[in-house]
C-alpha cells in the first residue's frame, strides 16, 4: 500500500502538479488508500470482472474570434471510457480525457491548476496537452443501498444554462459558461450513498476532495474582469496576487451534503443541503506601502457557507414548470467602502430561479428562466447590485427525425443590460459523426458579467466522432 | 315500349341486387364484434405483469441511410398502472439516454414522464401532451411506445368496418377516431385503422391519417409468436408516408417469467444507468 502511495506522488510531482503547502502529496495518498480500499473492499468475494464495454469519442473544434480575426481554439479532445461490469452487479467506470490545443488562443496554460486537489489535478504533458482522469467510480448496489464511490459528477438541480443548486461539483471557466456543463464540471473524489427511506429517496454525499473553480489567470482569453468578481488598482498602484489558500485538511475541510426527493402528486420535489467551501476563492486585499510605491496585495482565500434548497417540477398540458432555490448562509461580495479594509463585505444570500417549457409545437422545444438573487444583508459600497436577475430564453427545433438540430439560447442580465446569444445547428451525418456550427455573442457592458467578454465574440465549427 | 321493359326490369334486378347487398353486410356487421369489444379484448391479453427485453432500433432515411440504436427495455403493471423504462445503451451519441414512464388507469391523470438526457446529467420532465411528437428521431409516437401492444380506450371512438388478411391471418378492420379535436392535435392523428388478428387479439397493422386526412404511416407488427406462453411481437416496422423514414424496432431476449426490480422504475435509475 505505501508503495502505490508513494509511485503516486512521485508520478505527480514529475507532471508538474504543484502540491500545496501543507502536504498535498499526503492528501493524493490518503485518495488513493481510500479508493483501494472501497475497491477491494466491495469486490472482495466471487466479483469478478466478466465484461468490458469500450467506447468514447474524438472531438474537434475551431473557433475563430471576430473581433480581432483570431484562432481563438483549435482544439482536439480524445474521451476514452471504459465501463467493467462484475457478475455480482457492480460496475467500474473509467473516463479519461486527452485535450490539446493546436494554436492557444485560449490560454488554457494559464487556468489557474493550483485551485485542484493533487488526486483530481490534470496532467500537462506540455502546455498546450492536458490529461485527465475525468471519472473513476466503481456503482453498485449493498443491500438496499445505492453506492458511487470515487471520482463523478452529483449534479443538483433544474435550471439550463445557469446555476443555484449545480454546486457540488466545482467547474473549470476555462472558457467562461461557453463549455457544457458536462465537459467543464470538475469531477470529484466522492462518496456517494442513495437509499429509499419511505416515499423519499435519500441521497447522502462525502467529498474529500478539495478542488475548487479552476479559474483562468490575467492575461487569459476568457480572464475575468468585471468589477464584480475581481477588484482593479488605481491608476499607479501595483497588484499582488499571493497564491491562492487552498484547503487541504483530508477530513476537517470536505464537504458533505444530503438530498431529500420525492415524487409527490405530480411534483418532483427534493431537498438540499451542503456544507462545503464556497467554490469561488473570496479575494480579499489590503494595501501595502513599499519602497517601490503602494501595493494592492490579494491574498485569494475560501470559504465555508451552509447551502439550503430545494427544487420542484411538474408537467401541465404542454408546460413544464420547474424551479429551484438556495439559501446560502455565507457569502463574500466585493464592496468598494473605503473604510472597509479588506475589499470584502458578507451576507447570506437567496438565488432562486423558475422556469417554464412549452413543447406545444411538434419537435420543438421553447423555455423561458428566471434567475435571481438576493444578497439579505447588503453593506454600503456592494459592488453588485442587491438583487441580481438574469434571465435566459431558449428556442430549439429537431428537424429530419432528429437529424438536425437548430438552436438559440439567449441569456440577458437587466442590471447591466449585457448579455449572450448562441446560435447552433447541429447535423448528425452517421449514428456517430456529427458536426456543428455555432456562434457566442457577447453584448452590453464591458463591467457586467457577459460584457467584459464583448471581445470575444466567436464563430465555432465542430466535428465529433463517437466509438 | 320493349326498351322502356328492359330498362325496368334492369332497374328492378339492380334495385334487388343492392338491396341483397345491403342487407347482407348489415347482417355481416352484425357478426363483427364492436370496434369497443375489440379494443377490451385487445387489452385484455395477457402481457406479463412484468418484461424485460433487448430492443433494437433502426432509423432508415428515403436515401436508405440506416442508424441503429440499442436499447434494454422494463416494464411492469402496480394494478392497473403502468410503468417502462427504456435505457439506450448504444452508440455512443446516445448511450445513457433514458425514459420512463408512469402510465394512469384514470382518464383524468395525465401521464408521468421523465427524460435522462446524459450531455446535461439531469432527470427532465416531460410534458405528457408531447405524445403526439416522434419518440427520439424514431417513426413511433411516445404514445405509440407507452402503449406497445395495447390500444387506448379513453382516447378514441371506435367501430369494426371490415375484415382483411395480414400475413395470412385473419383480421378484423376497426376505425379509430379520437374523441375530440384537441385530442386528435395532441395525438398527431386525424384517424387510424387497425387490423386486429381475432385470433390472438393482436394489432398486426395500423395505418394511421394525420389530422387533416392525409395518409400518414403504417405500422406492421411482425415475428408474433409464443415467449413463456404470451403472445409477443418480435418486429415492428413503420413507414412514414409523407417523409419516406422508417423505423424497425427488433426485439430479443424476452423474458416475462424472471421478474423485474420496483427499482428500476424510479429517476434514480434512470440518472444511474444500466
Amino acid at each position: 500500500m505505501p508503495k502505490v502511495s508513494q509511485t503516486t506522488c512521485s508520478r505527480k510531482m514529475q507532471s508538474g502538479g504543484a502540491y500545496s503547502r501543507n502536504g498535498g502529496c499526503m492528501t493524493g495518498a490518503k485518495h488513493t488508500v481510500l479508493v483501494v480500499l472501497l475497491l477491494s473492499t466491495v469486490l472482495d468475494g466471487p466479483a469478478s470482472a466478466v465484461e468490458f464495454d469500450f467506447s468514447g469519442s474524438a472531438r474537434g473544434r475551431l473557433a475563430i474570434g471576430t473581433d480581432e480575426p483570431e484562432l481563438q481554439s483549435t482544439e482536439l479532445t480524445l474521451m476514452p471510457e471504459v465501463v467493467s461490469r462484475f457478475d455480482n452487479g457492480w460496475k467500474l467506470t473509467s473516463i479519461g480525457r486527452l485535450r490539446t490545443e493546436l494554436v492557444d488562443g485560449l490560454r488554457p496554460g494559464n487556468l489557474d491548476r493550483k485551485t485542484y486537489g493533487p488526486a483530481s489535478r490534470p496532467g500537462l504533458l506540455r502546455q498546450e496537452v492536458e490529461v485527465e482522469l475525468r471519472e473513476f467510480h466503481l456503482q453498485g448496489a449493498w443491500g438496499e443501498t445505492y453506492l458511487t464511490l470515487g471520482k463523478q459528477q452529483v449534479v443538483w438541480g433544474k435550471a439550463d444554462g445557469l446555476k443555484v443548486l449545480d454546486v457540488v461539483n466545482p467547474q473549470s471557466f476555462r472558457e467562461f459558461i461557453l463549455e457544457d456543463f458536462d465537459k467543464s464540471r470538475i469531477p470529484l473524489w466522492t462518496v456517494n450513498i442513495e437509499r429509499s427511506v419511505g416515499n423519499w429517496d435519500a441521497q447522502l454525499i462525502w467529498i474529500p476532495d478539495h478542488t475548487y473553480h479552476a479559474l483562468p489567470d490575467r492575461d487569459a482569453t476568457y480572464a475575468f474582469s468585471s468589477p464584480r468578481l475581481v477588484p482593479s488598482a488605481p491608476p499607479g498602484v501595483s497588484v499582488d496576487i499571493r497564491s491562492v489558500d487552498r484547503p487541504d485538511r483530508f477530513l476537517m475541510d470536505s464537504d458533505a451534503g444530503l438530498r431529500l426527493s420525492t415524487f409527490w402528486k405530480g411534483w418532483d420535489i427534493s431537498l438540499n443541503y451542503l456544507y462545503q467551501y464556497d467554490n469561488f476563492p473570496v479575494l480579499f486585499q489590503r494595501l501595502d506601502v513599499r519602497p517601490t510605491g503602494p501595493v494592492v496585495v490579494i491574498e485569494p482565500r475560501f470559504e465555508r457557507t451552509h447551502v439550503i434548497g430545494g427544487t420542484f417540477s411538474n408537467a401541465f398540458g404542454d408546460w413544464v414548470v420547474r424551479g429551484e432555490l438556495g439559501f446560502f448562509s455565507d457569502r463574500f461580495f466585493r464592496t468598494n467602502e473605503t473604510a472597509d479594509r479588506d475589499g470584502i463585505t458578507k451576507s447570506s444570500e437567496l438565488s432562486g430561479v423558475l422556469g417554464l417549457d412549452w413543447t406545444g409545437i411538434e419537435d420543438t422545444f421553447l423555455s423561458a428562466q428566471l434567475f435571481q438573487s438576493w444578497v439579505t444583508a447588503p453593506s454600503a459600497g456592494l459592488v453588485r447590485d442587491e438583487l441580481d436577475t438574469n434571465l435566459t430564453f431558449l428556442v430549439r427545433r429537431d428537424f429530419f427525425n432528429d437529424t438536425l438540430r437548430a438552436e438559440v439560447l439567449w441569456i440577458v442580465n437587466t442590471n447591466d443590460g449585457d448579455g449572450l446569444i448562441r446560435p447552433k445547428i447541429a447535423y448528425e451525418w452517421q449514428d456517430n459523426l456529427k458536426t456543428w456550427v455555432g456562434a457566442d455573442i457577447f453584448y452590453g457592458d464591458r463591467d457586467g458579467l457577459f460584457g467584459q467578454f464583448g471581445n470575444n465574440d466567436r464563430v465555432i465549427l465542430g466535428v465529433e466522432w463517437g466509438y | 315500349m320493349k326498351n322502356d321493359d328492359t330498362y325496368l326490369r334492369i332497374s328492378l334486378i339492380g334495385a334487388l341486387v343492392l338491396a341483397l347487398a345491403a342487407v347482407t353486410t348489415e347482417l355481416r356487421a352484425g357478426e363483427w364484434p364492436t370496434g369497443d369489444a375489440i379494443a377490451q379484448r385487445i387489452n385484455a391479453r395477457d402481457e406479463g405483469e412484468a418484461v424485460s427485453r433487448s430492443l433494437t432500433m433502426e432509423m432508415i432515411d428515403r436515401r436508405d441511410k440506416v442508424r441503429v440504436r440499442e436499447t434494454r427495455g422494463f416494464r411492469k403493471y402496480y394494478g392497473e398502472e403502468k410503468r417502462s423504462v427504456i435505457f439506450y445503451l448504444q452508440p455512443q451519441n446516445v448511450k445513457d439516454t433514458a425514459f420512463l414512464t408512469y402510465d394512469y388507469p384514470d382518464a383524468a391523470l395525465d401521464d408521468d414522464q421523465w427524460l435522462y438526457l446524459p450531455a446535461m446529467r439531469k432527470v427532465r420532465r416531460i410534458s405528457a401532451s408531447d405524445r403526439g411528437d416522434y419518440f427520439l428521431g424514431t417513426d413511433f409516437t411516445y404514445e405509440d411506445i407507452k402503449l406497445e401492444t395495447k390500444v387506448s380506450l379513453k382516447n378514441y371512438s371506435r367501430k369494426t368496418i371490415g375484415e382483411d388478411e395480414v400475413d395470412g391471418h385473419h383480421c378484423y378492420v376497426v376505425e379509430a377516431v379520437p374523441i375530440d379535436e384537441n385530442t386528435a392535435k395532441e395525438l398527431g392523428y386525424g384517424r387510424l385503422e387497425q387490423c386486429v388478428d381475432d385470433a390472438i387479439w393482436m394489432v398486426r397493422r395500423s395505418k394511421f391519417w394525420d389530422i387533416r386526412g392525409k395518409p400518414l404511416k403504417t405500422i406492421y407488427s411482425k415475428d408474433i409468436r409464443q415467449v413463456q406462453g404470451i403472445w409477443t411481437q418480435h418486429r415492428l416496422e413503420a413507414e412514414n408516408h409523407k417523409t419516406g423514414h422508417r423505423t424497425i424496432f427488433s426485439f430479443s431476449e424476452v423474458d416475462y417469467a424472471q421478474g423485474v426490480s420496483d427499482n428500476l422504475f424510479t429517476q434514480n435509475a434512470i440518472r444511474r444507468g444500466l
